[in-house]
């Protein structure tokens, strides 16, 4: 079914000077499909593309999209109840599918490595890392013993991994999440695969490790020569990343072009959409995000015409019928949609500015200018306040200076120790200072994010704030009553009620209202989250991730609460979605004067909702201010590592700029470095820091920064 | 690691306590004492209580108890009431013909059912679904019927139709080969319950880690499934299976009381049974308190061995 596609990626490859005649990997009308016992899921329909030795390609796509299975498709490891059902793959033009179980062996984990998402649980809990490492080895490159040791060796070196002699012999428990993920490239990389496939691999980690894991998978393939695909829903790795995008929708590839032309001039209706339904860490910030509205497609059901109709707001009655193949583009662009430019075509232009509420015009006309010439953006880019700072941001900045008014939580000197006694008198106690003495103040529909890595405290002060964790010092004082939304929406809730009762048990909890005016508040409360009523008679499992999230918020405003707690509220919903939430928060603070501690490691999200800033380190707030000027002029060095580990979604941007990584990891907080706890990662560190802590001190005129050097 | 050792210890205090004086007030709750059991019904007042006060089953309860208790503490066990048998030595005798039954069906219960859960789980997570239901089935049918039931099915069966195995006569250390044969049925029925339960845990848990990441990131690597089933499925799922085998070697101590019982072989269990009959007190008081310190060993034994199995485990 995709001849036109074929066709296309032939004549390609006939224009790349100098290239190998033949792909590295050729993929054909892959079809692989699940059954299950309610139906078919057609989780790949019919998937083509190619991979040129040494290249990078990424896929995007929502969950859902089919982007694992196709890649699990490609080694044929799909799990019950899912099976290839149809397709060619050719690696270096020999056909695997059809090869047997043990001839498939030969290859997986030679020619090809794989590097799985979630390093936690991808390795062998009750294996050292040499008894998983050595045995493919000796397998595939039919080495002994020793000498499969001392290749692993040479790998554990090669990705970086310090004292690899001596952690060879540990288990994966006993390392962080960032080594892990280090080990499992360097099992990919052990017999010097042709070809990587990597499956979301630093979606599990922090900014600052995922920065250093990217880099290590470019240098890797830039010296090996390797092949990679990459699967991810981040654009800003996408941009940082690849060379290739195959964007994929509903089981198939509905865009492929370079990078550039992904970026640049984007084809299809989804790709121009999911471009503008990311808030952005650096350079202008939009005044509303683009969500896209609806669903992907239920894969169990015949999809009649485009898969993409129900949710483009260009979709004619052409699209009702016929589907759309990847047709070639300019450049090497191939694009599924019947218009030559998507939502560019003339007509349609406005639509996505109109949807993401434009009643702004200026920012409209910005955002024209954006997609029309993205190198003028660029020159303008990280230049002091944006140009076009808009009226919101400048009240956002007064309201920082405006007096003690007004406040609704207060928080000073907050403190977190978890002692561990042991039960021997000769032994010490140790304590964790997961929370070591941050204040900061909250005002009526104001909201202030919490950044740092993993580890740093932000949940632990969440903790406290519900007066879920007594704090072991300090005060938080509180103006009205506190909620939460919590961060996975699948398991926050009782599987067994329906969400009417999951709304209204707060209620319930207090005994508020009789059951008419619970039903009531309910009704009010489901429309307020932008859901129809009818969901109220639904259990949890019948929504959508998003829908769910809404439920969370709903809940969590049913006590009309002065301050809402956000956890991480996005960071387990797609980008489309994420939008969505990320909008909802926004007008419910603006609707409701809500106060928001919005917790996240997106710096992207909480830059976009936040009127202030407190970025962690190990149980202390390092720098403190409006949000804006933090993200554009970042003080403390830890800032503006972690602002520089995100990656931006615009490839100029990403080639432009040299990443300062951030060397190591988060120091242990039972063993926290003397002086400034910074001190052991600090590019600037200097003797002063490692034998005084810094104060948190006065900068400039809105801002607190504890660090000698900026004082 | 001594922390934790400390930790048992006191436990085992704490536990071993509790069942004795559990013991000591429940036996004596049961109508009827060792007098006048023994006496059984031609004996005169006068006569029994005579007896009585020999026994020291005169004196106040509690001094009755503490008394008790301090010879416990002394590890002096007494003599039975009934045969004035030095009690130690009763229970040395018994104990390596019950040992051999528990331990012989632990042996053979793991030894088919480990493989045969590992296969089921194997099929299952292949989407073989008719074999692994045939498996499963007959477990779950298996694992419900009562172990006298069987007891006697196999005894008419094997013993009494074709005569392959006897159902009763001496056992004795001394005859190794005899002594199989003669035990063989008891392990035989203790052993079909155990491996229905067993092989079921073994299904579950086996399934469950062949859907983890890091059975995949194997396969990923192009190790064969009788290494991704062995090296991996199997060592990960051993913890919930270690958890089972400890449990069922309790509850086989249970289950060779009425097996030892009905097979009439000379261990613990019978003796138990013998004491209650007989009302012998400080039979029964040891017996049990034996048994309590068999289960709280066996679950220290069950420890240790997750340690080693996971080293995530800590104490």
């Amino acid at each position: 079914m995709d001849k036109g596609a074929a066709a296309g990626t032939i004549d390609r490859n006939a224009d790349i000077p100098g290239s190998a005649n033949q792909p590295l990997l050729q993929v054909r009308d892959l079809h692989t499909h699940f059954f299950t016992e309610s139906g078919i899921v057609k989780a790949v329909n019919g998937v083509s593309f190619e991979i040129q030795r040494g290249e990078r390609l990424a896929i995007v796509g929502e969950s859902g999209s089919g982007k694992s299975a196709m890649a699990m498709s490609l080694i044929q490891l799909i799990a019950y109840p899912g099976k290839l059902v149809s397709g060619s793959v050719r690696l270096d033009g020999k056909e695997l599918v059809g090869l047997s179980e043990a001839e498939l062996n030969k290859l997986r984990g030679s020619a090809i490595g794989t590097v799985f998402q979630d390093p936690m649980t991808s390795l062998d809990p009750v294996m050292t890392i040499e008894e998983q490492m050595v045995l493919p080895i000796r397998k595939h490159l039919k080495l002994g013993s020793k000498e499969a040791r001392k290749h692993a060796l040479g790998l554990l070196n090669q990705v970086g991994i310090p004292d690899a002699d001596k952690r060879i012999s540990s288990y994966p428990f006993e390392m962080s999440g960032g080594m892990r993920q280090r080990v499992m490239i360097a099992m990919a990389l052990s017999c010097k695969p042709k070809l990587i496939l990597a499956d979301e691999p630093t979606t599990a980690l922090d900014v600052t490790i995922q920065a250093q894991i990217v880099e290590l998978l470019k240098t890797l393939t830039e010296t090996t020569g390797s092949a990679m695909m990459f699967i991810t829903h981040d654009l800003g790795l996408v941009a940082r990343f690849a060379q290739k995008v195959a964007v994929m929708y509903a089981g198939k590839i509905v865009e492929y072009g370079t990078v550039d032309e992904i970026f640049n001039s984007p084809r299809h209706p989804y790709t121009q959409s999911l471009l503008k339904t990311i808030p952005s860490v650096s350079g202008e910030k939009r005044v509303r995000l683009l969500q896209i509205q609806g669903f992907p497609p239920d894969m169990k059901l015949p999809i009649i015409g485009c898969s993409y109709k129900e949710r483009c707001p260009a979709a004619s009655e052409r699209c009702n019928n016929d589907s759309p193949e990847l047709m070639p583009r300019q450049g090497r662009q191939l694009a599924a949609c019947w218009l030559k430019n998507g939502l560019m075509t003339e007509g349609y232009e406005s639509i996505t500015t109109q949807l993401s509420r434009g009643e702004l015009n200026a920012l409209t006309k910005q955002e024209r200018v954006n997609t029309a010439d993205a190198a003028g953006v660029i020159t303008t880019e990280r230049s002091a306040l944006p140009v076009g700072a808009n009226e919101g941001d400048a009240t956002r900045i007064n309201a920082f200076v405006a007096d003690d008014a007004n406040i609704v939580l207060q928080i000073t000197d907050l403190h977190k120790h978890f002692k561990k006694t042991s039960m021997l008198p000769w032994k010490k106690d140790s304590e964790i200072r997961a929370v070591n003495g941050i204040s900061f103040k909250l005002r009526r529909g104001e909201t202030i994010g919490i950044v740092g890595e993993s580890g740093c405290g932000k949940s632990t002060t969440a903790r406290m704030l519900l007066k879920l964790d007594e704090p072991t010092g300090g005060r938080i004082e509180l103006n009205g009553n506190i909620q939460i939304v919590f961060q996975d929406p699948y398991s926050s809730f009782n599987p067994k009620m329906k969400i009417a009762e999951i709304i209204s048990e707060p209620l319930d909890v207090r005994k508020i209202g009789t059951k008419e005016e619970k039903q009531l508040i309910v009704r009010e409360l489901i429309q307020k989250v932008g859901l129809d009523p009818s969901y109220l008679e639904r259990y949890p499992s019948q929504l959508s991730g998003g829908q769910r999230q809404r439920i969370g918020v709903a809940r969590a405003l049913a006590l009309n609460p002065t301050v809402v707690v956000a956890d991480e509220p996005t960071s387990a919903l797609d980008v489309s979605v994420r939008a969505q939430i990320i909008n909802l928060l926004c007008d419910l603070k603006e609707e409701l004067k809500l106060s928001f501690v919005f917790i996240s490691h997106d710096l992207s999200t909480v830059r976009y909702i936040s009127d202030k800033i407190a970025v962690m380190y190990l149980g202390e707030i390092v720098e403190y201010g409006a949000a804006e000027e933090i993200f554009v002029n970042p003080a403390h060095p830890y800032t503006k590592a972690l602002l520089a580990a995100v990656p931006v979604p615009d490839p100029k941007i990403e080639a432009s700029r040299s990443i300062e990584l951030l060397k190591g990891e988060l120091p242990s907080p039972a063993a926290p470095p003397a002086g400034c706890a910074f001190s052991s990662r600090c590019p600037q560190v200097t003797v002063l820091c490692t034998e005084r802590k810094p104060a948190l001190q006065e900068y400039l005129e809105r801002r607190e920064v504890a660090c000698h050097a900026v004082s | 690691m001594l922390s934790y050792a400390i930790k048992r210890v006191m436990q085992l205090i704490v536990t071993m306590f509790g069942v004795v004086t559990l013991v000591f007030f429940a036996i004596r709750m049961i109508p009827g004492d060792p007098a006048a059991a023994m006496a059984g019904d031609n004996l005169s007042g006068a006569a029994l209580e005579e007896f009585r006060q020999r026994l020291g089953l005169d004196a106040p309860l509690w001094q009755q108890y503490t008394d008790y208790i301090q010879s416990v503490a002394r590890f002096d066990f007494g003599s039975t009431i009934t045969t004035s048998l030095p009690i130690a030595g009763l229970m040395l005798k018994a104990l390596p013909i019950t040992l051999m039954v528990a331990g012989l069906t632990v042996l053979l219960s793991v030894l088919i059912a480990i493989p045969l859960g590992t296969l089921a789980a194997f099929l299952a997570n292949k989407g073989k679904k008719k074999l692994d239901n045939a498996i499963t089935w007959t477990a779950m049918v298996v694992d419900l019927m009562p172990a006298f039931w069987t007891a006697l099915l196999l005894m008419l069966f094997l013993s009494l139709n074709l005569r392959l195995l006897p159902a009763s006569g001496t056992v004795s250390l001394e005859d190794p080969m005899l002594m199989l044969k003669r035990i063989a049925l008891p392990v035989l029925v203790l052993a079909i319950s155990q491996v229905a339960t067993l092989a079921r845990i073994t299904r579950t848990a086996v399934l469950e880690v062949l859907n983890e990441d890091y059975v995949r990131t194997a396969r990923s690597l192009g190790m064969s499934e009788i290494a991704v089933v062995f090296r991996h499925a199997l060592k990960n799922a051993m913890l919930p299976i270690i958890t089972v085998v400890g449990l069922s070697f309790g509850n086989l101590l249970n289950g060779t009381v009425i097996v030892e019982f009905i097979f009439s072989i000379p261990g613990i269990g019978t003796l138990l049974v013998y004491g209650i009959n007989s009302r012998d007190y400080p039979l029964v008081q040891n017996v049990i308190l034996f048994y309590a310190f068999v289960f709280v060993a066996i679950n220290f034994i069950t420890d240790i061995i997750y340690k080693k199995v996971d080293p995530r485990v800590q104490f």
